[in-house]
């Protein structure tokens, strides 16, 4: 049997996350492909939604990184906002049955390529730990 | 329907070289909606672009996805491709299958060519949801802000200015000029930096387009493109910028010297300077650095540094006025003051504290031995009289500073004498009383009239005097009552208080006492009380203190001069009987004592030991175990305190009693000399505001701010100049114990001060300052708020601190400088004068060892090139031999040696051919060897060797790094920085003068280290970029901006209070036949973060560009077009 190969959906911010991304292709550090990218303007504008979204499609993880706290942000407080609605959003994923690790949080400023690398590395190897997310076809998978 | 076409890159190899481009393409052709799909080598190209707007007209797209390289890159070049095809250039999507995918991937292709499919499918999925946009257009400012004022910044100031635009050119130290002022020559041609610079620099100093803002930083900086809000924080100068002509009379006059930053500390400037005679603008700045401990601590607040710097220059006349400004008693003062400041001495820290006090003693001294001039009388006279109570020294400063405000004031005295307990307290062979008489006699001469032999209470009560028209009176009486023991035998005869004692003593009454005297108690009474009994009679005097010598209060000389003198200290005992005969004391009955806990003082609290009793035989026992005051005076309304003083306000010094102030020992039960003097200088102004009828507690707070702790390296440990004391023989009388300073002892002594403060405010600048009002020590910082369209970051950068490799010997060995230290030694206006010598010697070098890349391509401190130290140090390679002479001999230890500019290598083949030995290699340590030159040794790859160099001279090449202030800059100007920690430009190549903040563009060594011709280049390009910009007044805005379905928007304003720039504004409206408030969106102010749309409850606000169905349709393709393989 294939070893398992987690999906991790990422929303990373333009100024950045996505600039350190970049920097971290420009560098040539290798990493596993198992990211998806989705490229935003600011990690204020992830919606609750778009994580619950990625969990109910299947995605074993989910990443958001934008700027450092507490004023690397392009756009002052976008990121002060994303911490406050993860931090939450957390909690409310421990009552639907899925583990909280699935979602990660992190601020990667656009020269941080090495972190950003580190953190895709680390996720997938903690994921893969962790094994499959519980959700299948938009369900709860029975255990 | 969309009609969607997907054309994938190759790149050349940097993409096709990993992912398999032609299978990628084929697999897009199956998705849904794709009507197109192709590879193409290089898409960025005129051919790539061309195939795309030829398919688009062909196939009728309406929708294009381009799979390349980083978005961030080439976004902006496809979206006018598609628009020029007639395409809405928002109906582009992009992803990044280089950046993200074949260059991290590249060692799993496989997997990186499945991932490409599946980051394509995504942007297929979100580009049938893309709609078209038009790019908004907004005012623009056609003002430019450039921050930091050396070459970059004066050059796009200039080219900027020229091209019509306003500039704030904004500089944070005095003048602009940056370190291409510092330099001396510069390579490949020789020229002198200065005449390359000075003339640019007048140029944007006169400039009608360009305003200077020197001494100033950015504080902060709100808005967007075309409309920053920037704040300026300009710091005081205290000189008048636009009225100073730069003559420097104010420097000569000025008596602190400070090491002068730009000379890097070679040479000496004063606090009033500039930082080189070229400066722009040609005006002085006044250095404060806070307000110096001494004078913080002072609690007079006497301006010590400014009479101990002017001690220093020898000005002792005006040291003497500065001080009598503050205190009318210098010379009592600079002998019985206990000198807090001297605790709080910053020197103290490193060796001795300065000897504060004696220096004013000696300024004293040296004026009563000159002619003074008489006091002349106040110009103005108030109508209302004062009278003060008391002529110590509470009294008497109140009475003198009452009457240089114009008051007529009388003091009254019960005593036959003025003075208080300066005369009847403190012993002569401390305070010589001429000392006193001549200082009350200068507060006589200057108009306050002292009554004595009059004691209120029983000559004339408080009322009376009220009645008698006094409109305010201040109470200043001392304590002249001794506490009692309170054991058996208080009255018999022989035991004196010590108060009383000292009284008659120093009047001159005969008193009484044996040959064996017991002084009880361990403050400075008990002690004065003990050398005064030594001085009458007393063949044995013992003090008896109940405490150990630690916790005894009083002043260290004190104790150990009376020590010497003969009084025996008895530590530990308390007095339990005083056992008389016949009337008369002939013994003391003592206990001995231990410590137990610490007390409400902090001190630990005596406790007798039991059974510990001994006798000791005296005849004269001398109680001085503190004082109180006599209250019978005092009218009966009057409020006491809880230690039975006067209670009064602790700002004003007011009583309960309107009118009634009081101070000094009345208030505080036992005053210091400085304390009571703090107290008459308060009671003044109190009484002088209660007049006229202002608010007595208005500004003032005690000054607190002390001087940042100054470094101490590179001060000589110097000791304290010692007082010179009487021979012990020679001291059973009233001569003055303490000789006090000669004059070169107490300039000695004065220039060990450290000038904490920076600026003394000595005032001397003021008086030599010929133009009015050009010199304000009371000028504050000041904020000022521009406008600009754009910013141009010039900020420079930093030299490596060569203290960090200590292995090459900077900071350990004075003959080992950096390369930027050479060049001041080397320039004609350096602190040499351009003759390049050892600091060590003084002596030109015989040899000289250059050693490159200190810091730079070092992984301790920083993995880049500096850029520039190559040929630096071949630039002054060639100065030595030069300037110095040609057989001097001359290494360069390299690493590489890097000369890649214009005429460069040029100049590199002519250090060779002047013989300079070139050493690939870098050595491990500097050394000083057996002759005491420097020496290392250094392996040399190439020929095998180890090579053993001795030299005079070493010169660091060190690196450049990012300065400390960048940090703050990309807090406010949200600018990222690349790892190196210089600023990041957009694309190294593509956008290399851009920031990703539209409008702030960079240039100079703030981007990366780099060199002159560099450095102006992109600065050149910086100010073009700028103009561009700004060009035709408007600039077009992204419209990736909020929007707002008014239809579900309930006007709950949570948009309103999460939105960071105040773009929604609620507006009363009617929707769909509804009135109601909604939110709009203020386009041009809308940075479209998102934030509001999380935000929002009713899901009314969505994202143009980032709508929710957009992010979700690629979320859902991310899982399952991963899931489906």
């Amino acid at each position: 049997m294939p070893q398992f190969e987690p999906t991790i959906i990422s929303f990373l911010c333009n100024w950045c996350a996505y600039a350190g991304a970049d920097l971290a292709g420009t560098s040539r550090l290798q990493y596993p492909p198992n990211i998806r990218i989705i490229r935003i303007m600011c990690s204020g504008r992830v919606d609750p939604i778009f994580i619950l979204e990625a969990f109910k499609s299947g995605a074993d993880g989910v990443l958001v990184a934008g700027c450092h706290p507490p004023s690397d942000c392009h756009y002052l407080s976008g990121n002060l906002e994303a911490q406050k609605r993860i931090l939450l959003l957390k909690k409310i994923l421990l009552q639907l049955g899925i583990e909280p690790e699935r979602l990660r949080l992190e601020w990667i400023s656009a020269s941080e390529s090495e972190k950003f690398a580190a953190v895709v590395r680390d996720m997938v190897m903690k994921l893969k730990r962790l094994g499959p997310s519980p959700i299948k076809n938009g369900d709860i998978r029975a255990t | 329907m969309a009609r969607i076409g997907v054309y994938v890159c190759h790149c050349g190899l940097n993409i096709a070289g990993v992912i398999d481009v032609k299978n990628v393409a084929e697999y897009a052709t199956k998705l849904p909606d794709v009507k197109v799909a192709r590879d193409s080598t290089y898409l960025c190209s005129d051919s790539g672009q061309k195939m795309i707007k030829e398919d688009i007209k062909k196939h009728k797209l309406d929708r294009v996805v381009v799979a390349s390289c980083s978005p961030r890159m080439h976004e902006e070049t496809f979206r006018k491709a598609v628009n020029e095809a007639g395409l809405n250039p928002y109906l582009l999507d992009m992803i990044n299958i280089r950046e993200q995918d074949s260059w991290c991937h590249s060692e799993e292709p496989e997997k990186a060519t499945e991932k490409a499919k599946v980051l394509i499918e995504m942007a297929v999925a979100r580009a049938t949801h893309l709609d078209a946009l038009k790019k908004g257009k907004i005012k623009a400012a056609k003002s430019v802000l450039v921050i930091g004022g050396g070459i970059a910044g004066i050059q796009a100031s200039l080219d900027l200015a020229n091209a019509g635009f306003k500039v704030h050119l904004i500089e944070k130290s005095p003048s602009i000029g940056g370190r291409m002022a510092q330099l001396d020559k510069t390579f490949p041609t020789l020229d002198c930096s200065a005449c390359i610079l000075t003339p640019k620099m007048a140029e944007a100093g006169r400039h009608p387009n360009i305003e200077l803002l020197t001494y100033a930083e950015v504080e902060n900086v709100n808005g967007f493109v075309g409309n920053y809000d920037v704040t300026i924080r300009k710091k005081p100068r205290y000189i008048d910028e636009e009225k100073c002509t730069g003559c420097g009379e104010c420097e000569n006059a000025c008596p602190i010297s400070m090491p002068s930053e730009f000379d890097l500390g070679l040479k000496m400037r004063k606090a009033v300077y500039r930082p080189f005679p070229q400066a722009v603008p040609n005006v002085f700045t006044i250095d404060k650095r806070g307000i110096p401990p001494c004078r913080a601590t002072c609690p007079a607040g006497v301006n010590v540094q400014g009479y101990i710097s002017l001690v220093s220059q020898g000005k002792f006349k005006e040291a003497y006025e500065l001080l009598r400004k503050f205190i009318p008693f210098p010379s009592i003062c600079g002998r019985v003051c206990f000198h807090p400041c001297e605790n709080e001495c910053e020197r103290g820290k490193f060796d001795d504290p300065v000897a504060i006090n004696a220096i004013k003693r000696f300024v004293a001294d040296y004026i009563s031995t000159q002619e003074k001039e008489k006091p002349k009388p106040p110009l103005k006279r108030n109508a209302e009289k004062i009278a003060v109570i008391g002529s110590g020294p509470a009294g008497l400063t109140a009475a003198y500073e009452l009457t240089k405000m114009g008051y007529p004031v009388t003091v009254f005295e019960s005593l036959p004498k003025a003075g208080g307990m300066l005369r009847v307290g403190i012993p002569k062979y401390r305070l010589p009383r001429n000392a006193v008489d001549e200082e009350i006699q200068m507060i006589e001469n200057s108009g306050v009239e002292i009554r004595t032999n009059i004691t209120v209470g029983k000559d004339v009560t408080l009322e009376e005097l009220l009645q008698q028209g006094y409109a305010a009176i201040f109470i200043a009486v001392g304590v002249h009552k001794c506490r009692k023991l309170g054991i058996e035998g208080e009255k018999l005869r022989g035991v004196i208080p010590s108060l009383e004692f000292l009284r008659k003593v120093n009047m001159g009454k005969k008193v009484e006492i044996g040959p064996k005297v017991a002084v009880i108690g361990g403050g400075d009474t008990a002690i004065d009380a003990a050398r005064t009994a030594l001085r009458h009679n007393a063949k044995e005097v013992l003090l008896l203190y109940r405490r150990s010598r630690e916790e005894m209060p009083a002043y260290a000389s004190g104790k150990e001069e009376a020590e010497k003198e003969g009084v025996r200290l008895h530590f530990l005992v308390s007095p339990k009987k005083i056992i008389g005969r016949d009337g008369r004391v002939v013994s003391l009955e003592c206990v001995k004592m231990k410590l137990g806990e610490p007390d409400e003082t902090g001190r630990r609290r005596p406790i007798p030991i039991e059974g510990s009793e001994f006798i000791i035989e005296v005849d004269t026992v001398i109680p001085a175990i503190g004082q109180s005051l006599d209250t019978t005076f005092l009218p009966k309304n009057v409020k006491l305190s809880q230690y039975v003083t006067i209670g009064v306000d602790q700002v004003t010094l007011q009583t309960n009693l309107p009118g009634i102030f009081a101070g000094g020992d009345a208030v505080k039960g036992k005053a210091t000399v400085i304390d009571a003097i703090a107290d008459g200088k308060r009671a003044a102004v109190s009484i002088d505001r209660y007049l006229k009828g202002k608010d007595m507690w208005a500004g003032r707070e005690k000054k607190v701010s002390k001087a940042e702790e100054i470094p101490k390296v590179g001060i000589e440990k110097k000791p304290r100049q010692k007082m010179p004391l009487l021979p012990l023989d020679q001291r059973l009388n009233d001569k003055e114990v303490e000789l006090g300073f000669t004059e070169e002892m107490a300039r000695e002594e004065a220039n060990r001060c450290l000038a904490c403060g920076g600026c003394s405010e000595c005032l001397e600048c003021e008086k030599v300052c010929e133009l009015a009002e050009v010199i304000n020590h009371e000028q504050k910082v000041e904020e000022i708020t521009i406008k600009v369209g754009s910013i141009i970051v010039t900020a420079g950068c930093e030299v490596f601190d060569a203290f960090l490799t200590p292995e090459l010997g900077y900071g350990h060995y004075t003959n080992v400088i950096t390369n930027l230290e050479f060049e001041r030694l080397s320039n004609a206006a350096g602190p040499t004068k351009g003759k390049i010598l050892c600091p060590a010697t003084g002596k030109p070098p015989k040899s000289v060892a250059f050693i490159q890349c200190v810091g730079s391509r070092d992984k301790r401190f920083c993995r880049y090139c500096c850029r520039v130290g190559c040929m630096v140090t071949l630039k002054q390679a060639i100065l030595v031999k030069e300037k110095v002479a040609h057989d001097v001999d001359v290494y360069i230890c390299y690493n590489d040696m890097r000369a890649f500019g214009k005429a460069y290598e040029e100049f590199y083949d002519r250090a060779r051919q002047m013989g300079i030995k070139f050493v690939n290699g870098l050595p491990s340590e500097v050394k000083v060897s057996l002759n005491d030159s420097l020496c290392f040794d250094v392996y040399e790859p190439n020929t095998n060797k180890l090579l053993e160099i001795q030299t005079d001279l070493v010169v660091l090449a060190s690196g450049l790094v990012p300065s400390p202030d960048f940090a703050k800059l990309q807090r406010i100007l949200r600018i990222p920085r690349s790892p190196d920690g210089f600023f990041l430009e957009t694309h190294p190549k593509l956008q290399p003068l851009e920031t990703p903040t539209r409008g702030i563009f960079l240039a100079g060594a703030c981007q990366s280290p780099k060199d002159i011709p560099d450095t102006i280049s992109q600065a050149s390009g910086a100010a073009m970029k700028a103009a561009e910009l700004l060009a035709t007044g408007e600039v077009g805005i992204e419209p990736l901006i909020a929007m707002v379905e008014e239809d579900f928007c309930s006007g709950c304003r949570i948009c309103e209070s999460v939105c960071p720039y105040q773009a929604i504004e609620m507006k009363a409206k009617t929707v769909k036949g509804e009135k109601k408030n909604v939110a709009e969106i203020i386009a041009a102010a809308c940075q479209g973060c998102g934030i509001c749309s999380v935000a929002c409850p009713a899901r009314a606000i969505d994202m143009q560009h980032y709508k929710q169905e957009q992010i979700l349709a690629q979320i859902k393709a991310a899982v399952q077009g991963g899931k489906r393989r």
